[in-house]
């Protein structure tokens, strides 16, 4: 083929040739789950934050933050339309994100060669908790202003390396120049997940197997992504113009009161699985604890299971997932009741099963089914 | 023979349809993208309260003639003269060739209006706010306003007379809403 019959872009723009041979070559495997799309729409979804974000940020003022928001609520032209966007597009993410945890809990993808995959999963995951937290403080609300103090005084009552940290992180006692700082690093984080993403896409598609005849991403993958965006949409939209305040603490509707603590401080539904340690472990040593905890057991996923690799999951690891869905579930929704001597009982002990899930039962079954 | 055409029939609707539909998911594919779109745009125009700061009303019935209302508009003070006949009859038919920078009293007034002189009150020289708005003011041998910092002296309708300064008042943009409103911007 002369160079001549390419494209004129083509010619002078060498990469796109390559992007299409990526989007064009035949070598993956036919009828891939619809939900195997989740990963592409999380990124279509963080690009929507990105932009929304972006008209948010040109009218929020980290000094004055809780009246600015007002005034992009009441003022801004669609301002109160942008702002559910951005609220309802994180509570999507995370929809979305969950979802894919549970389905490679599920499908057990995080066993070799997949490690690699399931960490960067697991990295996206963290960040986006991060800037989720971040994003719920800028609200500056009566609820989230609290949760900003509270977690300022543990970062300076903690000792050694941890508290180093936090104290690095928020930069001083919470004052005039924490929010602006939160802001950018809400910011700026967001933007650098999208090279997590680009780095997970990458190793997922270094993981699937080559095909001799397979399909084409485009147009075989694009428009089964496209129908699940369809119906993705379709669920955003429903939220946005019936529910745009889903899974938030309503009293965070409120201006920031330093003199009166709400009657609960709870975080958005999509930190509720890792932030609800305060009620179980007592003191900032056992929310830290908690949290990392639970992340290292995820981490630990891959040696945990004791499955042998391309062992397809038996009925009884899936119940067990499903089981451990319905736990965190539970536990989302008791940690957002006010304090009670049952609620506390009930989170403690679907903690426990958290725990006994990934650290008995799981290595247990795998064991079991592996036989 | 009548099966093939049959067929052919067939064929060629499954066409009509497949572009039919076709044509109808890029226009609905086209609408939704400018929906979405749309308050992405319009979020960044210029909130109404900030576009009513930018156009204000300014009532201008108060104003006594011979005396000017100052009135700051977008940071450059505004000067809204109303003048007396007398004013208008000494400076209605000056040779305009003779003035440093030429325009004639109907260049300066708006039709109907013709008693009110509209400009930025700051000299075209160097850049300072001029005297003369009340009548006890330095006004110079025009009885318009002078620059205390360089001596420049306009006339009534805000025409150059003499100076260091070359130019004649600006005019802001505006439009008489009525007798006695006038909007800026």
């Amino acid at each position: 083929m002369s160079s001549l019959s390419k494209p004129w872009l083509h010619i002078r723009l060498p990469v796109l040739e390559s992007f299409r041979s990526y989007l064009n070559a035949p070598v993956l495997p036919r009828e891939k789950k619809y939900l195997a799309s989740l990963p592409v729409l999380i990124a279509g979804a963080l690009s929507f934050q990105l932009l929304s974000g972006l008209v948010l940020s040109l009218f929020y003022n980290p000094a004055d933050a809780f009246n600015s928001i007002q005034f992009i609520d009441r003022s801004v032209n669609y301002g109160w339309l942008i702002h559910a966007f951005h609220e309802t597009g994180a509570t999507m993410m995370f929809g979305a994100v969950y979802l894919g945890l549970l389905r490679s809990l599920w499908l057990r993808n995080y066993k070799a060669p997949g490690e690699l995959v399931w960490f960067l999963s697991l990295a996206k995951f963290l960040l986006l908790l991060l800037i989720g937290y971040l994003g719920y403080v800028l609200a500056d609300g009566a609820v989230s202003f609290w949760s900003l103090a509270n977690a300022i005084a543990g970062a300076f009552s903690l000792s050694g390396v941890p508290g180093g940290i936090g104290v690095w992180f928020f930069g001083g006692p919470d004052g005039a120049g924490t929010l602006p700082r939160l802001a950018v690093f809400h910011a700026v984080l967001a933007v650098a997940i999208l090279g997590i993403l680009l780095l997970h896409q990458a190793a997922r598609r270094g993981m699937e197997p080559t095909v001799a005849r397979g399909v084409g991403l485009h147009p075989y993958y694009t428009s089964q992504i496209f129908v699940a965006f369809v119906v993705y949409a379709l669920i955003f939209a429903v939220l946005v113009f019936f529910a745009p305040h889903f899974g938030e603490n309503p009293l965070n509707r409120g201006p920031a009161n330093p003199l009166v603590l709400p009657v609960t401080v709870t975080a958005p539904w999509y930190l509720l699985p890792l932030s609800n340690a305060g009620h179980v472990f007592a003191g900032v040593w056992g929310s830290l604890f908690a949290v990392v905890a639970r992340i290292a057991l995820l981490a630990a996923l891959p040696w945990l299971d004791r499955s042998a690799p391309g062992n397809p999951p038996g009925f009884l690891h899936k119940f067990l997932v499903f089981v451990l869905a319905l736990d965190v579930i539970l536990i989302c929704i008791w940690a957002v009741q006010a304090p009670s001597f049952i609620g506390g009982i009930l989170l403690a002990f679907f903690t426990a099963y958290f725990f006994f899930h990934f650290l008995v039962l799981l290595p247990l079954t795998t064991l079991l089914e592996a036989r | 023979m009548a099966e093939t055409i049959g067929e052919i029939v067939q064929e060629t609707e499954v066409l009509v349809r497949r572009d039919f539909l076709k044509i109808l998911n890029v226009a609905a594919g086209a609408v939704a993208v400018g929906a979405i779109a749309w308050p992405f745009i319009d979020a960044l125009n210029p909130t109404r309260d900030a576009l009513a700061i930018a156009q204000p009303i300014v009532d201008v019935s108060a104003v006594a003639a011979n005396t000017a209302l100052r009135f700051v508009w977008m940071g450059t003070p505004i000067y809204i003269r109303k003048l007396t006949p007398k004013q208008i009859a000494d400076n209605q038919f000056v040779v305009t060739s003779t003035l440093p920078d030429p325009a004639s009293y109907s260049d300066r007034v708006n039709p109907g209006y013709e008693s009110f002189v509209v400009v930025i009150g700051l000299n075209t020289g160097t850049p300072c706010e001029l005297l003369g708005n009340d009548p006890a003011d330095p006004r110079g041998p025009f009885d318009g306003w002078t620059c205390p910092c360089d001596g420049s002296i306009y006339d009534p309708l805000g025409r150059l007379r003499s100076g260091p300064a070359s130019k004649n008042l600006a005019i802001p943009k505006f439009t008489f809403l009525n007798d006695a409103q006038i909007q800026f911007g």
